[in-house]
């Protein structure tokens, strides 16, 4: 167990301004995203069509994921498949090397974050350029995300301010502004862009019917890499996977709008095939133990998830907490759960982070039922070996206890209790 | 109609006052109520402490002990929403879920089964509600401030029955307030940051009493609130709804 | 066998109920008794303005809300203003520092301000490398909700379209807004 969330979260509590602007930070973005779902009356329909449309489509995956390959190859596309992370890793350098890139420009993924994507390739010699400004501003200072929409969010502009100084991308010292600091950002990444060989996406989502890969950005990061380099590679995952634009019509009203309280992102973009003059796409399908969590009865669910973010925005301990007192690299419910899947020695250390408030699965677009699997998860910890032993002892004592009504009765004297106090009521 | 009522374990040992209140109110309501002996706990602590095993003979005490009862009773919306939820699959196959199915916390007896429409007692005094989690989210107590459904709360309507009360909500109307059962003994630095923030909220909306529906989630900010010398007190909402009866 | 192969029996042994997909003709979606009004309102809350075009020459609007550009790319053929021609760039670089890029859109969306913009010339770049992004879009071509859109929507040959809602923005520093992260920094939706 790489380390336990109870112990993070007490050193991430001991600066308490910034602790208390974390919460009041990711708070914020759960009220806008109430207001969205207060704005349209169908709101509560739509998680659920969405909760079932997601259900139907993992358990057809089979089927769409050929429906999806036949159309995305129609349309000019390569398709791959990748059972792991390093089968995925090697996919990508091979393609990499047959087109000869040196430098490979990214909008953001969770997808190649899970693989490890970034340090293979660099130790292979290609450089990698985020350009999601939040993921270009952690990978400057060789850090991971700390929430999967707000990769940055745990820097404030003095930190980004003075690591922009040292990386020679603003010169204006001591201007910390953020706007000014964007602007120099936008600068150093439209060389980037425009240098670069080949473009990766992730995939929000990728429709069977039509075999588009849709992605979707704020910034136009994804439109960039895709419109200057000649070759766009896709990175996505086989749970990505929706029917038809009927369903996804549905996703995409949720998705903006649960994750940051936008009714949409800036940017909805359908990839079918390479533009003119450009080498074809290549889309890579990854599993990465997806196929087999199909098959956890009590987990599956988690599959359903489309990343907005919004359970983490909720949760009450993830915002007193960060995104770095959980152990995997996806922090709040879903991450939770996300580990377990995983790896659930490595990340049993995240299960205690929930007060079974149910905030997480009330929220979600999708309807997972995270704060139960939570439950589930610590049903699973003892035959690990990963069970906290205070909280066992002490269980052991309460069923002693509570399983006999005369000890019970002894134990509990002390205090006047009600069934004591009854008897005289009685009267 | 039989009903017994379900006095929780720490209700029962830490706020026998909340068992009164309870037993008070259903008489006076003239509910067929009985109090049957040897009474434990659910075992709701030990099962989302993640020892679900330990919890099972007390399911089996429980539905012996409740059986043949039209209604179960309890003043604690954990406890209830333990027993409605997990009981099901804690029961050996095949074993009938009589009580379980027939277990309900205390306010949605009252607001929805004997629908109580007539003047209670007098409470002078202005209140905070906290919706407690369990409440809001698994039992349905009042519209959770994540969905988009018509705002309803049922501890309000109860409330609005006691003169001269005065009900307020706090900011964040059904944050939790990180007690959690266990959670508040191995996060303990959470639970108290988000305890303190809770009754933070409470306070400034200068509610002399915080009520609620679930004793422990009371019993987490009344610590919190001894320990910031806070002057705040706190009653469940049987209490409010007996007082003077 | 193959890596997909060894996928889908994977899949096919992991799945131990096959779910049915729901109706999705019933949800019943917010509409507007006025798309357009609408559609303008929530673009200027994305950051974006709209300019209603009425019987003026479409040329003649634009060059007005830019005066100082000196680049214009369009393929439009109804665009006589500009002087870049996205279907004739050598190379995507040419467009760097671009003022001006005219696109037409084909729908609009009122609920969320996103007009479809297929791709109808050699390099999409325009949409997004241009500092400020023109899209023409017919009144007639409002929708209230995405359910629509995702009816009507369409494709060229080319193979890419992407929904655009107001300019490209950022919150990633200090969850500050700010506008023109890496592509257009400013959107005008022109109404004809």
């Amino acid at each position: 167990m790489k380390q336990l969330h109870k112990d993070k979260a007490r050193e991430f509590l001991r600066n308490k301004d910034y602790a208390r602007w974390h919460d009041e930070t990711f708070w914020s973005v759960r009220s806008k995203r109430d207001a969205m779902a207060s704005s349209l009356p169908e709101w509560e329909t739509l998680r659920e069509k969405a909760s079932a449309i997601k259900r139907h489509t993992l358990t057809h995956l089979d089927e769409y994921l050929e429906q999806f390959t036949a159309n995305a190859e129609k349309n000019g596309a390569i398709v791959h498949w990748a059972a792991d992370a390093a089968e995925f890793n090697d996919i990508v350098l091979g393609i990499l090397h047959e087109h000869g890139v040196h430098k490979l420009v990214k909008s953001k993924s969770m997808l190649t974050e899970e693989c490890e994507m970034n340090p293979f390739l660099e130790s292979k010699g290609i450089e990698v350029v985020e350009t999601d400004l939040g993921e270009r501003i952690i990978q400057l200072k060789g850090q991971k995300p700390s929430h999967i929409v707000m990769p940055a969010i745990h820097l404030n502009h003095d930190d980004v301010g003075e690591l922009f100084e040292e990386k020679g991308i603003s010169n204006r010292k001591g201007d910390h502004d953020p706007t000014y600091l964007t602007q120099q950002a936008r600068i150093s990444l439209r060389g980037e862009f425009l240098s670069a060989d080949a473009g990766m996406t992730g995939a929000n989502f990728a429709v069977a019917s039509t075999g588009d890969v849709v992605v979707c950005t704020n910034e136009g990061n994804a439109d960039m890499a895709t419109s200057c380099p000649k070759l766009h590679i896709v990175a996505m995952g086989l749970e990505k996977i929706v029917p038809d634009y009927d369903s996804l019509a549905v996703f995409h009203r949720l998705l903006a709008r649960c994750g940051t309280g936008q009714c949409s992102t800036t940017y909805t973009s359908h990839f079918r095939t390479a533009r003119p003059g450009a080498s074809p796409m290549h889309i890579i399908l990854v599993d990465n133990g997806r196929s087999s969590w199909i098959g956890n009865p009590d987990h599956w669910e988690s599959l359903k998830c489309i990343r907005c973010g919004a359970c983490m925005n909720t949760c009450p301990v993830y915002r007193r907490s960060g995104g770095y007192s959980y152990s995997y690299f996806i922090p709040g419910p879903i991450g939770i759960n996300l580990g377990m899947l995983r790896d659930p020695r490595e990340h049993a250390g995240n299960v205690s982070a929930c007060t079974q408030c149910m905030s997480c699965q009330t929220a979600c677009p999708v309807k997972v039922d995270l704060g139960e699997q939570i439950y589930r998860w610590r049903q699973e910890l003892g035959n690990i070996g990963k069970a906290n032993p205070f909280k066992l002892a002490l269980s052991d004592g309460m069923s002693l206890v509570f399983g006999h009504p005369g000890l019970y009765k002894a134990v509990t004297a002390p205090f006047r209790p009600f069934h004591t106090v009854f008897k005289h009521l009685e009267k | 109609m039989k009903t017994a009522l379900f006095i929780p374990c720490y209700v029962d040992a830490l706020c026998p006052e909340v068992g009164v209140a309870s037993w008070k109110l259903l008489r006076h309501l003239g509910v067929d109520v009985e109090y049957p002996e040897k009474q434990t706990c659910c075992g709701q602590p030990m099962a989302v402490a993640g020892f679900e095993a330990k919890a099972k003979p007390l399911a089996m005490t429980f539905e012996e002990k409740f059986r043949g009862y039209d209604y179960v009773v309890a003043p604690s919306v954990s406890c209830a929403a333990f027993v409605r939820e997990h009981y099901q699959h804690l029961l050996p196959p095949g074993h009938e879920c009589e009580a379980a199915g027939r277990t309900m916390d205390i306010v949605t007896f009252l607001h929805d089964i004997l629908k109580i429409d007539k003047p209670l007692g007098k409470f002078p005094y202005r209140v905070s509600l906290h919706n407690s989690c369990h409440g809001v989210r698994v039992l349905g107590l009042s519209s959770p401030s994540e969905q988009n459904i018509k705002p309803f709360n049922k501890m309000a309507d109860l409330l609005s029955l006691v003169e001269g009360i005065e009900v307020v909500e706090p900011e964040r109307k059904d944050e939790c307030c990180g007690f959690g059962g266990m959670f508040t003994i191995e996060e303990s630095a959470v639970s108290k940051r988000m305890g303190t923030d809770k009754l933070t909220r409470h306070i400034q909306t200068g509610a002399q009493y915080i009520t609620g529906p679930d004793a422990s989630c009371l019993m987490h900010l009344k610590r919190i609130a001894h320990g910031m010398g806070a002057d705040i007190q706190f009653k469940h909402i049987v209490e409010i709804l007996a007082a003077g009866l | 066998m193959s890596t997909r192969e060894d996928i889908l029996t994977r899949i096919r042994s992991s799945i131990k109920e096959r779910y049915d997909m729901p109706a999705l003709d019933d949800i019943d979606p917010i509409n507007w008794e006025d798309p357009l009004q609408k559609f303008i309102s929530t673009l200027e809350s994305t950051g974006g303005r709209a300019v209603d075009a009425g019987q003026e020459d479409v040329n003649t609007v634009i060059r007005g809300l830019f005066p100082e550009a000196g680049s214009i790319a369009s393929n439009l053929e109804e665009i006589t203003i500009a002087n870049i021609n996205p279907d004739t760039v050598t190379d995507v670089r040419q467009m760097d520092g671009l003022d001006v890029g005219i696109v037409r859109g084909e729908v609009g969306v009122a609920e969320n301000a996103c007009v479809w913009v297929p791709q109808t010339m050699k390099e999409k770049a325009v949409c997004f490398i241009c500092e400020h992004l023109v899209i023409l879009l017919r009144r007639d071509n409002i929708v209230s909700n995405m359910h629509e859109a995702y009816r009507r929507i369409s494709f060229s040959d080319y193979g890419f379209g992407t929904f655009i809602s107001g300019p490209s923005k950022t919150a990633d520093i200090a969850q500050v807004l700010v506008m023109g992260a890496q592509a257009a920094r400013s959107v005008t939706v022109v109404i004809e």
